[in-house]
């Protein structure tokens, strides 16, 4: 056994080429024999290695590197991860919000057991657990842990709301307009969170590639401005868009009131517009006219608009 | 337009979150579904484009929409040599052209072998690129191993910020080169040819004829011309007449046979029987060359190649050109190849084998064989049991029980008369050259 473990150290190549390792070579027949086999497979050693990321360094994006040790956070790093450090705090104050125990699985196991407490506490505990493993997997780049925070922080939403929006605190507002916003809110910070934290893994994969002279940066800091920029930019219009879906019980009565007053009004008592297949109507109907814009190669025509008059 | 993992997980969460959200009539999860989809939708819009499918349009037809962010991106690359031998360096100067008036955040990677080492600079680089601008891209590889290789194609990306969705070309920009095996010097190989041979064209040497070099004293025989006569020697020679003889120039026929089966890549990439073999044909084809000699060369593996016995630089380059390709694969026997190649050369021409001796039932009867027919034999064997013992892919009994074996068939082959040596890593080849010839 001790000489197996020998032996798969010795097999490394990477002395010869400054820690890149190289495998290549022919079937080692001969260590075949050395270990008394008659069989002719092919001893581990000389199959060649080849790092396929995980699914977790898949889901992080960012450039090819062989593994995901890194080095200290440089600058852009370290604002990434006070930035979701915010988030993740603001997020996990807006869960505890809108996001009661009544209608989650745990509330009714502990309904059934007797203890009505015990749900509350599971709730807290998935909550707390999702921050405290949000902020661990932030300071120490850690993407399990980020992951893990992740799953906690939706399980925690994962309840039988019967299409009424209802919230963990009773003093929030009870107008639907602010309800909707609200929820806008927090989903906005949830997508805000995962993105940063994605971040914080891609660039400091990237800073990592950087110093180790993997890749090379030209005007680093065009870059990142770029990808601030974006971070204000894309949450805002995506926040918009959904806001349209989230109104629809509003603006198609709104739209139907220019022709007909009566079925307006009637549209806007819909039990069903109200509910969340309104929601499902909205996402429908705004979706199509985003699919539409892609068909007719709109972003296409933007781009050589934008070619011609530059 | 390309959807990375991340954006296929989002995609796939936004999804899964909706019909969980319908199914538990749950507006919290369609909300963060929703925001989730349009996050992705606005990266997608944009980054990029409709997907060319839906336009109907290939995507190789110049305007092609990827054509429109990348179309306009031209690169021009210059390396400092085409050929080279192992262990040098190749400068590498890639010109990345923006014709494009807007400005591009791209993200180039010029693709290099993978066995060859970046030295200095980076073939991979991110870069923003003005309207109208252009950039050089420098970097220095290292060629360790012998080998053609290829520089390309230029890839180049376009990414959205958030690594969801990318646009990629490739520009079909190739450079190819030549890396040649090393040479190491060879200050006297003790191989001589037994039949000198005649050159009657115009060949450029020092000492034409006979040969100039004193071998020894032997008594005249009828026939002998006077001008041999050494009369010093006659005189004390006490009445016998005796005259010099001379060593004729050794312009002889060579052939090298470098055995390229795939059993002779066993061990570590850069230390195996084919690499050491390479350099020592290549050595040694310089050497004989400088000498005046004509080279040939074998090699076989999966099947036999050969360059006809020729001389001078040209057959150097020709030589050298050839064992940089030679690959392992196959398993001709060396039996085969000493019947085909027996018939043209020349009787007690310098036969030098270059194999690890392995797995080849033929071996002895082709050295019998080219031994019977008065050739001068040669075997210089990288033992690949040392290369696989010192990368520890082999244990210590293995090593003993392999190694004794080997040793019975170099004897067996020594018995027959052939110059045999057990090439050992770390030797030098000058080193094992005078091992086999015995000194």
């Amino acid at each position: 056994m001790a000489d197996d473990v020998q032996n798969e150290e010795g097999g490394d190549t990477s002395h010869l080429y400054e820690g890149k390792t190289v495998r290549s070579s022919a079937p080692s027949r001969k260590k075949a024999a050395g270990r008394l086999k008659s069989s002719t497979e092919i001893p581990k050693d000389a199959i060649p290695e080849v790092h396929v990321p995980t699914v977790i360094e898949s889901f992080f994006g960012g450039p090819i590197v062989s593994n995901t040790k890194f080095l200290p956070p440089d600058r852009m790093v370290s604002s990434l991860q006070q930035l979701a450090a915010v988030a993740l705090i603001m997020l996990g104050f807006l869960t505890f919000m809108v996001t009661p125990v009544s209608g989650t699985a745990w509330f009714s196991l502990a309904n059934t057991l007797g203890m009505p407490a015990l749900g509350g506490i599971i709730h807290l505990i998935l909550m707390i657990g999702g921050l405290i493993a949000g902020l661990y997997g932030i300071t120490q780049r850690d993407q399990r842990a980020i992951i893990a925070s992740y799953g906690m922080l939706i399980i925690v939403t994962l309840r039988f709301a019967g299409s009424k929006v209802d919230f963990g605190l009773d003093l929030l507002p009870e107008e639907e307009i602010y309800q909707k916003l609200l929820l806008l809110l927090y989903a906005v910070f949830l997508v805000m969170y995962i993105e940063l934290t994605s971040g914080i893994i891609r660039f400091s994969m990237l800073d990592t590639s950087i110093r180790t002279g993997e890749v090379y940066v030209m005007q680093v800091n065009k870059i990142t401005n770029k990808y601030y920029r974006s971070l204000m930019i894309t949450p805002a219009i995506a926040g918009l868009v959904a806001l349209l879906t989230l109104l629809i019980n509003l603006i198609i009565p709104a739209i139907v009131g220019l022709f007909d007053e009566v079925s307006a009004h009637r549209l806007r008592e819909s039990v069903e517009l109200t509910s969340v297949y309104g929601v499902a109507l909205g996402t429908v109907m705004v979706f199509t006219i985003i699919a539409a814009m892609f068909a007719i190669n709109l972003p296409l025509r933007i781009q050589q608009m934008q070619e011609k008059n530059a | 337009m390309a959807w990375s993992r991340k954006s296929a997980m989002f995609a796939a969460l936004a999804i899964a979150l909706y019909l969980l959200g319908l199914v538990l009539r749950n507006s919290q999860l369609v909300t963060v579904a929703v925001v989730l989809l349009s996050f992705l939708t606005w990266a997608a819009f944009r980054t990029t484009h409709a997907d060319v499918a839906s336009t109907g349009r290939r995507m190789e037809e110049p305007d092609s929409d990827e054509g429109i962010q990348l179309h306009s991106i031209t690169a021009m690359r210059k390396i400092s040599s085409a050929r080279i031998f192992e262990d040098g360096e190749i400068d590498v100067t890639l010109r990345i052209q923006n014709r494009s008036n807007l400005s591009k955040v791209l993200e180039v990677r010029d693709r290099v072998p993978d066995v060859m080492r970046i030295k200095k600079g980076a073939n991979y680089v991110l870069m923003e690129l003005g309207p109208k601008r252009e950039t050089e891209i420098s970097y220095t590889i290292e060629t360790p191993l012998r080998g053609f290789y290829t520089i390309g194609p230029v890839c180049i990306r376009v990414q959205d910020p958030f690594g969801l969705f990318h646009n990629e070309r490739e520009l079909n920009l190739y450079d190819d080169f030549l890396v040649f095996p090393k040479m190491e010097d060879i200050k006297d190989a003790m191989i001589k040819s037994r039949v000198p041979k005649i050159f009657t064209g115009a060949v450029n040497i020092r000492n034409p004829g006979e040969g100039s070099n004193f071998y020894n004293l032997r008594e005249y025989v009828p026939g002998d011309p006077m001008k041999k006569v050494n009369w010093n020697a006659t005189a004390r020679a006490a009445g016998k007449m005796m005259v010099n003889e001379y060593e004729r120039d050794a312009v002889s026929d060579i052939i090298l046979i470098v055995d390229s089966r795939g059993i002779s890549e066993t061990g570590p990439v850069s230390r195996n029987s084919l690499v050491y073999s390479t350099r020592a044909a290549a050595s040694l084809s310089q050497y004989f060359l400088s000498r005046r000699d004509s080279v040939g060369l074998v090699t076989y593996g999966d099947e036999i190649v050969s360059v006809d016995r020729d001389t001078g630089k040209k057959q150097l380059f020709v030589l050298l050109t050839k064992l940089a390709g030679a690959m392992a694969k196959g398993n001709t026997p060396l039996k085969i190849v000493t019947d085909r190649i027996m018939p043209h050369i020349n009787r007690g021409s310098p036969v030098i084998i270059l194999s690890p001796l392995e797995d080849d039932p033929t071996i002895v009867n082709a050295v019998r064989d080219l031994r019977s027919r008065n050739f001068d034999v040669t075997i210089l064997s990288p033992s690949s049991l040392e290369f696989e013992f010192d990368a520890r892919r082999l244990d210590r009994t293995g090593y003993e029980v392999l190694k004794t074996e080997r040793d019975i068939l170099l004897s067996e082959l020594r018995g027959l008369g052939a110059f045999v040596m057990d090439w050992e890593p770390d030797m030098l080849l000058n080193t094992a050259l005078a091992g086999a010839r015995g000194f």
